[in-house]
């Protein structure tokens, strides 16, 4: 229903839009993204007809857009500018009648069709309960609401917003996206939303379009474009995107210091290499990096909670796929790292075939510091038969720089002891 | 319909109030006639003196209903310039469209182009043209590219103003014959105004009120912002020149038998906003009663305070609507549209 043919936009003699090609079909619920600067709010603005391309064609329902009169136009398309602040007070229900400005005469009153609508859309909105409030009186959410409610008293096919939730808190957000995917559900609304909010135009948009620098990057559903190598070739930014597990949509979290250019300075001059697995570490891993020690992990399985937690703080990984014995590739990346560090803490980590390598290798370190968790008996997590435990009692035996810790909550305390002994040195 | 009553109880008070006004007025004044007189040359013309019968059908009721035009047309065009503008503390006289039309008038005069076609006399129009130019200069001069900031459009305006009034005093200078009566009409004053006046500007007031009253819904929705009101189907570049025109010309009706009156068009949409709320439909009519209600006061005050001297009305109206303009200033945080 709505197409544009290789549009442009110029501004200031700037490329703002450098042909854009798209085909929305009615029914869609479609989310522009984009970094600042990308256009997105200059395409909506241009099929909104706010702005007129400076090349190409938009095209509604198979008519070229800038041939419809206002009023037609208005009767199609309704639209939720960015900035909804109202400075002078009329009351709700006058500011949703508004909508209905397209289809009233110029001396004719309400009518009782109009009536009806704004009473409709005041029900949808959940707005009827603040009919006689002034415009002013209102929050931020509500007045989301009532403007959302006087776009839809137009009775429009389609529905633009622009950053519909910049404004708003995260709770009104959230609303605000439920009432619009209940609108495209229910009454096969075409929606079109800019939005900088990847997660929540993740989670309710149907198909995603991902502009960077006035061209379209990626469209599509919000798997296929939300992934970390699109989002880092377009945001410059290392992300993480793990699964809503309710909505099974993907969901990005930035990455704390891995695009952090200040990070060296803050780090001491102590490092810590950490081996751990199934999310024993996850606790002290964050202490660690707070307390400004740069660390490195290995080897972690793919997926592991710790490595997840890993990924996060942007710590250094060796990792290995899951289900399989550690590659002799990533035991000597390990070893390198080993090498390196200055302190290696073992964590309370179960021992099977896979990881067995990593508890193998501090034999290797004898004159490496080691912090070694206790407050789980290592035949507790030797799950093959005593081979674990063997080299387990080895270490302990023949290493004399062993430390046991036995509450894990002493960690901290514990390292920043052994880095005062290690300065002193 | 609570609301529809208050309204309807509104609009009955002031009405009733102006007319008041109005008889009051009447027997008011500079020349000694009793209340009495008054009231027989009211209830049956016969019965008084020639001279009384003149004084109070041609010099105090053409004032009176003058004053009320004037004041109406005023308050008018300064809701229709507020929300085009969208700010609250634009009004004609401020944004140099007064002294738009007051130029063109002295231009006509002082070429000696007073010409009447079809007894519709020419003044006005000249009136209209420079206050159509100024508002044009002024938009332009304040326009940031697609925007409008209020403060460029103010200082703009201030300027044209100064331009303007120096262009005034200096064809005044030239044309020196009836400096005191063109110094009262630049000041703004209702002194001597007859039947003809008001013939005069009558049609043209009438014509550009008409135009506006088709228009008050789209005012509301301008009200939303320009792009939001083309959003809702409004032509918002043709649905402003329209009106800044049909504003202007009211302006330049009045303005060409009052001179500059100022303040009328800033002050009474205010309190008539505060009386009744932001809705153009109910603002229109009232800020009309109450502009013309406001200067009638004035300017029973201006013609009897210092009797038989009259003081320009506006120097009154500017005293009352000067401090007004600055409270507005203090309290640009506040709501207060």
């Amino acid at each position: 229903m709505l197409k544009t043919d290789n549009i442009e936009f110029r501004y200031n003699k700037k490329n703002i839009l450098k042909g854009i090609d798209l085909q929305i079909n009615k029914g869609s619920f479609i989310g522009i993204i984009g970094p600042n600067a990308s256009g997105k709010s200059t395409l909506l603005k241009n099929i909104s007809r706010t702005l007129i391309a400076d090349k190409g064609t938009v095209y509604l329902d198979k008519k070229i857009l800038n041939e419809y009169s206002s009023l037609e136009l208005a009767k199609k398309m309704a639209v939720v500018p960015q900035n909804t602040e109202i400075s002078f007070n009329f009351n709700v229900y006058d500011i949703i009648m508004m909508g209905r400005h397209p289809y009233q005469k110029r001396w004719s009153g309400l009518n009782e069709e109009d009536k009806k609508i704004v009473k409709e859309v005041m029900v949808v909105t959940d707005t009827l309960k603040l009919k006689n409030k002034l415009i002013n009186e209102l929050s931020g959410g509500e007045r989301q609401r009532v403007i959302i409610a006087r776009a839809l008293a137009q009775k429009p096919d389609i529905l633009l917003l622009d950053e519909p939730t910049s404004n708003l808190d995260i709770n009104y957000q959230g609303e605000i996206y439920d009432l619009l995917k209940y609108l495209n559900q229910e009454f096969k609304l075409t929606i079109i939303t800019v939005s900088h909010d990847l997660n929540l135009t993740a989670q309710y948009c149907e198909e995603l379009l991902l502009l960077k620098e006035g061209e379209i990057f990626a469209a599509g559903s919000a798997a296929k474009v939300l992934t970390e190598e699109n989002i880092k070739k377009v945001y410059k930014a290392e992300v993480l995107i793990k699964m809503n597990p309710i909505s099974e949509k993907p969901f990005v979290t930035v990455i704390p210091e891995a695009n952090n250019k200040f990070k060296k300075e803050r780090y001491k001059d102590f490092k810590i290499h950490v081996i751990a697995g199934g999310g024993t570490a996850q606790n002290f891993l964050y202490k660690l990096d707070n307390a400004g020690y740069p660390i490195s992990i290995g080897v972690l399985n793919v997926g592991d909670a710790d490595w997840q937690v890993a990924k996060e703080l942007g710590i250094e990984i060796v990792e290995a796929p899951p289900f399989i014995d550690i590659s002799k590739q990533a035991i000597e990346k390990n070893r390198k790292l080993i090498q390196k560090s200055d302190l290696v803490i073992l964590s309370d980590l179960p021992f099977g075939h896979g990881n067995l390598a990593n508890l193998e290798i501090l034999l290797d370190f004898p004159k490496k510091k080691k912090v070694l968790f206790s407050n789980h008996s290592i035949k507790k997590r030797d799950y093959i038969e005593g081979k674990a435990e063997l080299i387990w009692n080895k270490i302990i035996m023949e290493d004399e720089n062993v430390i046991l810790l036995k509450d894990k909550n002493n960690l901290i305390n514990k390292v920043k002891e052994l880095e005062n002994v290690e300065m002193e040195m | 319909m609570l609301e529809y009553k208050k309204n309807i109880l509104i609009y009955l008070t002031a009405i009733i109030l102006l007319v008041l006004l109005g008889v009051a007025a009447l027997f008011i004044g500079s020349s000694d006639i009793n209340s009495k007189d008054v009231i027989s040359y009211i209830f049956n013309s016969s019965g008084v003196s020639v001279s009384t019968g003149i004084i109070i059908f041609e010099i105090r009721l053409p004032r009176i209903v003058l004053a009320f035009i004037v004041g109406a047309g005023l308050a008018v065009a300064g809701s229709v310039f507020q929300a085009i503008i969208r700010n609250p503390m634009v009004d004609p006289y401020i944004i140099g469209i007064s002294a738009g039309a007051g130029t063109g008038v002295m231009l006509a005069l002082f070429l000696g182009i007073e010409i009447a076609i079809f007894n519709l006399n020419t003044i006005p129009v000249f009136a209209f043209l420079g206050a159509a130019l100024t508002v044009l200069t002024v938009y332009q001069l304040a326009r940031v590219g697609r925007k409008l900031p209020v403060l460029t459009f103010l200082l703009a305006g201030v300027a044209m103003s100064f331009i303007l009034n120096s262009l005034m005093s200096f064809l005044m200078v030239l044309r020196t014959e009836n400096l005191q009566q063109l110094v009262y009409w630049l000041m703004g004053s209702l002194a001597g105004s007859s039947w003809n006046d008001i013939n005069m500007i009558l049609p043209y007031f009438l014509a550009a009120l008409l135009v506006i009253v088709f228009y008050l819904k789209d005012l509301n929705i301008l009200l939303l912002g320009e792009e939001s009101a083309a959003h809702l189907g409004l032509n918002v570049e043709r649905t402003k020149v329209i009106l800044l025109g049909a504003a202007s010309l009211i302006t330049a009706s009045v303005v060409s038998v009052s001179g500059s009156i100022g303040f009328i068009g800033l002050v009474v949409p205010h309190i008539t906003r505060m009386i009744i709320g932001p809705d153009h439909r109910k603002l229109i009519p009232l800020a009309a009663v109450i502009g013309g209600s406001f200067l009638l006061i004035a300017d029973t005050a201006a013609r009897t305070l210092m009797a038989p001297m009259e003081l320009p009305v506006g120097i009154i109206t500017a005293l009352a609507g000067g401090p007004y303009f600055i409270y507005l200033l203090r309290n640009k945080s506040k709501n207060i549209w």
